[in-house]
């Protein structure tokens, strides 16, 4: 069965004489697609949603993916655009749930005040308030700052001009510090 | 004052990048290949029907207006081709008779067009050597 399923993956590989095949793609790329969602979304279900949607979209359009260029880029563009989706439809379901769990993890009760308490504390503001930026700036300062992702890269992967995700960038951090200043 | 800014940016962009990183209680459990393979196979049929029937619609929908044209053009296309031919033997009409005065006179052989631009020519040579001279005069 394992080797039925196996075969009838790599389907598309064979027909295509492609360099990657979708199972090697997913595999290598899904903890970032998964990532990607969770920071645009800022929620576990909603990220795996998106990712099983990246997946099911990539699998089915990858007989007419160009194999010229990268998978990864090809993979984060569709989560990117998922994402962005799911939180325009479920939004203010997303923030609700979101809100409900930045609050419970700085609400942690066996949190003692540390070094790494506080560092968690940090991270978990920091996270709330880029979930919290307009999708224009998030993806861009998710993209640049959680997929490592070079100006040049993120314009590729969401077709805007370099200079565009440049200034994006800029102002995303700007409005990230502006709320992360306003919330001590 | 810049380097404190840079150094501002860099704290914040390595604080960015630590903030955002995923955590192993983060990860989540493998993606079922399989089950993303199998939805993609279940929901394909019903794709694919659904683009056939909207395919067999516009198919017929195409054949409908075709016919309709056929039906309605033999009923129609005279009464039409009359009016049209009607209305342009109108417009010939009041275009000739205002033309038919200008073609007599360029025809008559009393007043030969020749003479015409000749006489105009020479008015327009007159013309331009008094301003000529006037300008002399003045300068």
């Amino acid at each position: 069965m394992a080797a039925s399923v196996a075969l009838r993956i790599d389907l598309p590989i064979t027909r295509m004489a492609s360099p990657v095949t979708f199972a090697d793609g997913v595999r290598e790329h899904q903890d970032e697609v998964y990532g990607v969602a969770l920071r645009i979304t800022g929620d576990r279900e909603a990220a795996l949603d998106v990712a099983s949607s990246t997946f099911l979209k990539a699998y089915r359009a990858f007989d007419r993916y160009d194999q010229t260029r990268p998978l990864r880029y090809w993979l984060l563009r569709i989560a990117t655009n998922e994402a962005i989706s799911y939180v325009r439809k479920r939004g203010r379901e997303l923030r609700r749930r979101v809100a409900l769990e930045q609050g419970t993890t700085l609400a942690d009760p066996t949190a003692l005040p540390d070094a790494e308490s506080v560092a968690r504390e940090d991270r978990a503001r920091i996270r709330a308030a880029v979930s919290l930026l307009p999708e224009l700036y998030r993806v861009v300062i998710v993209l640049r700052y959680f997929n490592d992702l070079s100006v040049d890269e993120i314009a590729r992967v969401t077709k805007r001009p370099a200079s565009t995700v440049g200034v994006q960038l800029l102002r995303g951090r700007t409005l990230l510090r502006t709320a992360l200043e306003a919330g001590r | 004052m810049s380097n404190d800014r840079r150094e501002d940016d860099l704290f914040d962009e390595t604080r960015l990048r630590r903030a955002l990183r995923l955590e192993p209680a983060e990860l989540p459990t493998r993606l079922d290949l399989a089950a993303i393979v199998a939805r993609a196979r279940a929901d394909r049929p019903a794709f694919t029907a659904a683009s056939l029937i909207s395919t067999l619609v516009a198919g017929v929908a195409a054949a409908g207006l075709v016919g309709l044209i056929a039906v309605t053009l033999p009923a129609v296309a005279p009464a039409l081709a009359s009016d049209l031919f009607t209305a342009a033997i109108e417009t010939l009409a009041n275009v000739a008779i205002p033309a038919s005065f200008l073609l007599n006179l360029a025809a008559q052989p009393t007043v030969p067009v020749a003479a015409i631009a000749a006489l105009a020519v020479a008015i327009a040579y007159e013309y331009a050597q008094r301003r000529e001279s006037l300008r002399e005069v003045t300068s």
